[in-house]
């Protein structure tokens, strides 16, 4: 019923063994449900689920990344076994961590924006379908998305229990670090719980916002500044006239970059900075900072696992929720679906060394994840679960696939998180605007609440991508046009194209726009990604219309 | 999972117990009679197996060129069959049969109705697959209404009458219409298909018709499908009902109609559960009882009618009921809502020709294997693509003592008012889960025969198991649940709901 992979002597000695049961009980007639297989993977396994918001796969060694910043990583890699091509189904976190939870695309699960009910995803979760094996299961978080919680109504921040916190025995959420600026710190209480209960089999999901903009801020010193050059200044020290509008603060860079488009800097609807050389340098030494220090966590957690000796008993993934730009297309965040947010680091390390070394170069995507955890242990995979287990790649199955087509849902963050909560309270708590900016604010908020319906699923922006090409569909563009950030950070409309093609293998930067070029490739991609479409509105979740939401609160 | 053991023995043990609990908990007749009445049964399997089983394995169990007479009894509740262990005397006749013959006691349907149910039966197929899964195949009022129709639905699947017609057997089938009349394509492959049109037809019509026909073609080997509705709820006998089993002083607010069966059926589903007290359950089960026993009666006189023919001797009877009833089980009343033992548990019963050597097999077994143990026995020639169809296996290692226990699996769509699927396994669990709600029940039919305590919630991994189980036996199929959305609706099943639609 489910395939337990194996070497192949074990597989000789499974056979030989259920054969000899076969003849000692005459009707060969097993329980279905305790049938005489060995003993299942997941009476005795562990697992922990790394995962990382905004890493970038190409910052790290094992992708290819010249500076030195991922020892550790790197090290885990060579005994792990590692995917080239693993695609998010999503650029915002919840969004794209809850299709990973779920094995399900983010409108089928409900999980579709900034806003989140407690029982709004009723959907199968990773943790749920463990406990059900007797695993304990533990979370340590430290991105604000899976646990913070803004109440529109009030202004009151709150930490109910939802959607993510549910079945978890332990739910760890950090606080302010040391710093005091951002609770996105390192969530070393893993460590903590790790050795209270390494006797149990358990569960760890561990989720760090630690990489998130504003970048390294609380990572201290002296890894914070280590790649900063000698003598730089940022930009927006620099500027005259800016820190008479408004004080900014020891810690701006989420307003700064925000206002960052086509790497000019924006204030009061003007282009008054266009960042160089050296200020990409700065912001990519503050993320490798990032990386360098998430490395060390990272490198703590393993030692840990070998002194508890869990080493050999425990499955790692550690995976990306999703990347980050870093100005390469002059923006930066997670606002759309570029090719530096989707592509995401995907390792995983099997107990006893099994597939060390393994690099598997087909495309998979998010929705793998659980399909694959579940399949190792021996568990069956949701019968709904919309992606598979990859072990058939892992292991080398002659006719194992990946995902030829994958399904991405954009989001749309500032413009959705704007309308409900941005604009009035985090700005009367502080947000940057200039004078004619503030002034435009309340016209814009209503322009916001007016264009997204009351579920805040946006206005479609869809995408599908091959090895090789990555179409992206704008089936609203007027409205997008109409709402865009960047067109109230400028003052003018920015031209949305209604369609992108991007050949992956000679463009992977995206720079180029073909879809003019090859309408054959384009018929066939937008077909597959209409046909998805309209299967996913299809099974689309239904919500309960009591439900109250609460906003995620930014930043 | 532990606590339960598979082997055989135990199995046996347990199902006995799961036998008298449910006995004891329909209730009607004393403890002392339940108690004596499982000895019997008990007993009886015991001190027959070694002896019989000696016999029955020398037996090559071909019976090539015999008749066959197939019998539903529309609605008869496992639970108040005597041979399964009901105490108050009304099937002597079944029960007659069932001693001689193989009595099948945890026989399962793959559905709660008629429609469904029975074209499984000559199909092989699970309704899923034979697609007779609702009167209308659409229903679009007033005017674009289309009968469901097994031509035009699965024109692939080819029936037992079919089959039987081409390997030379007089085919005809006499029945009460209604969920088995001719336009669903019940009569195909049927030299002759007798229904009366708008009724819920009778034995007392379908029986004398039958007879009339085998007159016409007892010399030639034959196929005969008898069914009457008098059991059911719509049934109402010639003359009325003398209430012979109604306890006195009953105050009368039913008097056993039609009509009253339909209105309570319609207030459990409107509302979710019936308004009936305990006397008024009583005078239910009073009212159906005085139904069956009239019902064995006339089936008595059928058989003497074929043993003046001379055919008892050259025939094989399969007796079995399409669905059962509820009466307040579970609150509600008729059928073909919900998937509880009550609605799909039916007896079955095959006697062999001159063989008096029958035992009680307790192995769970699903209707869907009534046809492949058909053809097997009557060993005709079965084209090997009409075998592929067959979903089910022969029975016919159980009657040489082998197991022929299995998972078992039912379904309804009944009306659009509801979609269910249920797994129902060796050891005793049940699963069903409704599609239009996604949501899932389990019950330890062993613990719990009345299906009162649901443990999805507290065996989460054996309800997670099951589900999977259940989705992935429908995938196998050719049925993917999950391909679909599950949208209920109103899709009449009597006339009288039809009108109303139709006004609309």
């Amino acid at each position: 019923m489910f395939r337990h992979f194996t070497n192949n002597s074990s597989i000789v000695i499974t056979t030989l063994f259920l054969g000899v049961l076969g003849l000692l009980s005459g009707t060969g007639l097993c329980s279905p449900l305790e049938s005489a297989k060995p003993t299942p993977r997941h009476e005795s396994t562990n697992v922990i689920l790394i995962s990382l918001q905004c890493l970038r796969a190409d910052h790290l060694g094992v992708y290819g990344y010249k500076r030195n910043i991922s020892d550790n990583i790197d090290a885990l890699a060579k005994q792990s076994a590692v995917f080239d091509d693993a695609i998010s189904q999503a650029n915002l976190t919840p969004v794209a961590q809850m299709s990973v939870l779920t094995s399900k695309y983010p409108r089928v699960n409900g999980m579709v924006s900034f806003e989140v009910a407690k029982d709004m995803v009723t959907s199968r979760t990773l943790p749920e379908i463990l406990k059900y094996y007797g695993y304990t299961t533990a979370a340590t978080i430290s991105s604000p998305e899976f646990f913070m919680r803004f109440d529109t109504e009030s202004g009151a921040l709150i930490n109910p229990g939802d959607v993510f916190s549910r079945s978890f025995d332990y739910y760890g959420r950090t606080a302010r670090g040391p710093q005091g600026t951002s609770i996105r710190v390192a969530p070393t209480d893993a460590f903590q719980w790790l050795k209270g209960n390494k006797d149990k089999k358990f569960f760890l999901w561990i989720g760090s916002g630690l990489l998130h903009m504003p970048y390294s801020a609380e990572v201290p010193q002296p890894y914070q500044t280590m790649f900063d050059a000698p003598g730089y200044v940022p930009f927006w020290k620099r500027l005259p006239g800016l820190d008479e509008d408004v004080s900014w603060g020891d810690n701006p860079e989420y307003d700064i970059f925000s206002r960052v488009y086509r790497n000019d800097f924006y204030w009061g609807f003007k282009p008054i900075y266009h960042l160089n050389e050296d200020d990409l340098k700065y912001v990519n030494g503050r993320y490798d900072a990032g990386v360098y220090y998430t490395d060390l966590y990272v490198g703590e957690l393993l030692k840990l696992l070998d002194d508890l000796e869990l080493k050999e008993k425990t499955l790692i993934v550690l995976q990306s929720m999703h990347g980050d730009d870093l100005g390469e297309h002059g923006i930066f965040f997670h606002y759309d679906v570029t090719e530096p947010v989707i592509k995401n680091a995907l390792i995983m390390r099997f107990p006893n060394g099994e597939f060390g070394g393994r690099r598997v170069s087909e495309q998979v995507q998010g929705l793998d994840v659980m399909p694959t955890i579940l399949n190792y242990l021996d568990i069956p995979v949701p019968h709904d679960a919309q992606g598979k287990s990859v072990i058939p790649l892992v292991r080398g199955d002659k006719d194992a696939t990946g995902s030829e087509y994958v399904f991405i849902d954009r989001m749309p963050w500032w413009e959705y998180t704007l309308s409900k909560w941005y604009l009035e309270l985090q700005n009367a708590s502080g947000a940057k605007f200039s004078p004619v900016e503030s002034a435009k604010l309340k016209e814009y908020r209503d322009l916001l609440q007016t264009s997204f319906d009351k579920l805040g699923y946006p206005p479609g922006d869809i995408a599908v991508r091959t090895g090789e090409w990555k179409l992206i569909l704008r089936m609203n563009r007027d409205i997008l046009e109409k709402v865009s950030w960047w067109r109230f950070i400028t003052g003018t409309l920015q031209p949305v194209e209604e369609l992108e093609l991007y050949d992956l293998k000679n463009d992977p930067g995206e720079y180029i726009n073909v879809a003019h070029k090859h309408p054959n490739i384009v018929a066939q991609l937008k077909s597959k990604l209409l046909d998805w479409n309209s299967r996913v509105e299809g099974q689309k979740a239904v919500y309960k219309k009591s439900d109250k939401r609460y906003i995620i609160p930014y930043p | 999972m532990s606590s339960y053991d598979s082997s055989d023995e135990s199995q046996h043990e347990k199902m006995d117990r799961r036998e008298f609990i449910k006995r004891t908990a329909i209730g009607a007749g004393s403890m002392a009679l339940s108690v004596s009445l499982v000895g019997c049964m008990a007993g009886k399997g015991m001190n027959g197996n070694a002896a019989t089983n000696a016999v029955n394995e020398t037996l090559p169990l071909k019976y090539k060129d015999y008749n066959l007479v197939f019998v539903s009894f529309d609605a008869l509740q496992a639970a108040h069959v005597g041979s399964l262990g009901y105490s108050r005397n009304v099937t002597p006749t079944i029960d007659a049969i069932a001693k001689d013959g193989f009595n099948f006691t945890n026989a399962i349907s793959t559905a709660s109705w008629t429609v469904p149910a029975s074209m499984t039966w000559f199909t092989g197929v699970y309704p899923s697959e034979h697609r007779l899964t609702n009167k209308f195949a659409v229903f679009n009022p007033p005017s674009n209404n289309i009968l469901s129709n097994l031509k035009k639905l699965s024109p692939n699947l080819v029936t037992l009458a079919e089959i039987l017609k081409q390997n030379g057997y007089a085919t005809g089938g006499f029945t009460g219409n209604a969920g088995v009349n001719g336009f669903f394509g019940y009569d195909q492959g049927f030299d002759t298909y007798f229904y009366e049109k708008g009724k819920f037809g009778s034995m007392g019509v379908s029986i004398p018709k039958a007879l009339d026909w085998l007159k016409e073609n007892k010399n030639k080997k034959f196929f005969m499908f008898l069914h009457g509705y008098d059991i059911h709820g719509q049934g109402i006998p010639e003359g009325g009902f003398d209430y012979r089993f109604v306890e006195p002083g009953y105050d009368k607010r039913y008097t056993g109609s039609k009509e009253e069966q339909e209105a309570l059926r319609e207030e459990g589903l409107e509302k979710g559960r019936t308004t009936l007290r305990d006397e008024d359950v009583r005078f239910w089960r009073a009212i159906y009882d005085e139904k069956i026993q009239r019902t064995d009666a006339k089936f008595k006189k059928f058989l003497d009618e074929l043993e003046k023919m001379g055919l008892m001797d050259r025939t094989i009877f399969v007796l079995t009921s399409d669905h059962g009833t509820e009466f307040h089980e579970h609150k509600r009343f008729d059928h073909g809502f919900s998937l509880y033992d009550e609605l799909i548990h039916v007896p079955l019963i095959i006697k062999l020709p001159k063989r008096t050597d029958g035992k009680i097999i307790r192995d769970q077994v699903s209707s869907i294997d009534v046809m492949p143990t058909i053809l097997d026995l009557l060993d005709v020639n079965v084209q090997e693509k009409t075998r592929k169809q067959l979903r089910g296996t022969s029975l016919s290692p159980a009657f040489k003592g082998q197991s022929a226990a299995k998972d078992v699996f039912s379904e309804t769509d009944y009306r659009l008012y509801t979609f269910k699927r249920s797994i129902q396994t060796r050891e005793g669990w049940k699963f069903i889960y409704t599609m239009e709600s996604k949501t899932g029940e389990l019950y330890n039919l062993k613990s719990d025969p009345g299906e009162t305590k649901n443990l999805v919630d507290v065996e989460r991994k054996i309800a997670y198991e099951l589900e999977h189980k259940l989705f992935a036996h429908f995938k196998s199929i050719g049925h993917d649940l999950n391909a679909r959305r599950w949208e209920t609706g109103l899709n009449p099943v009597y006339d009288s709901q039809a009108k109303p639609a139709q006004k609309k």
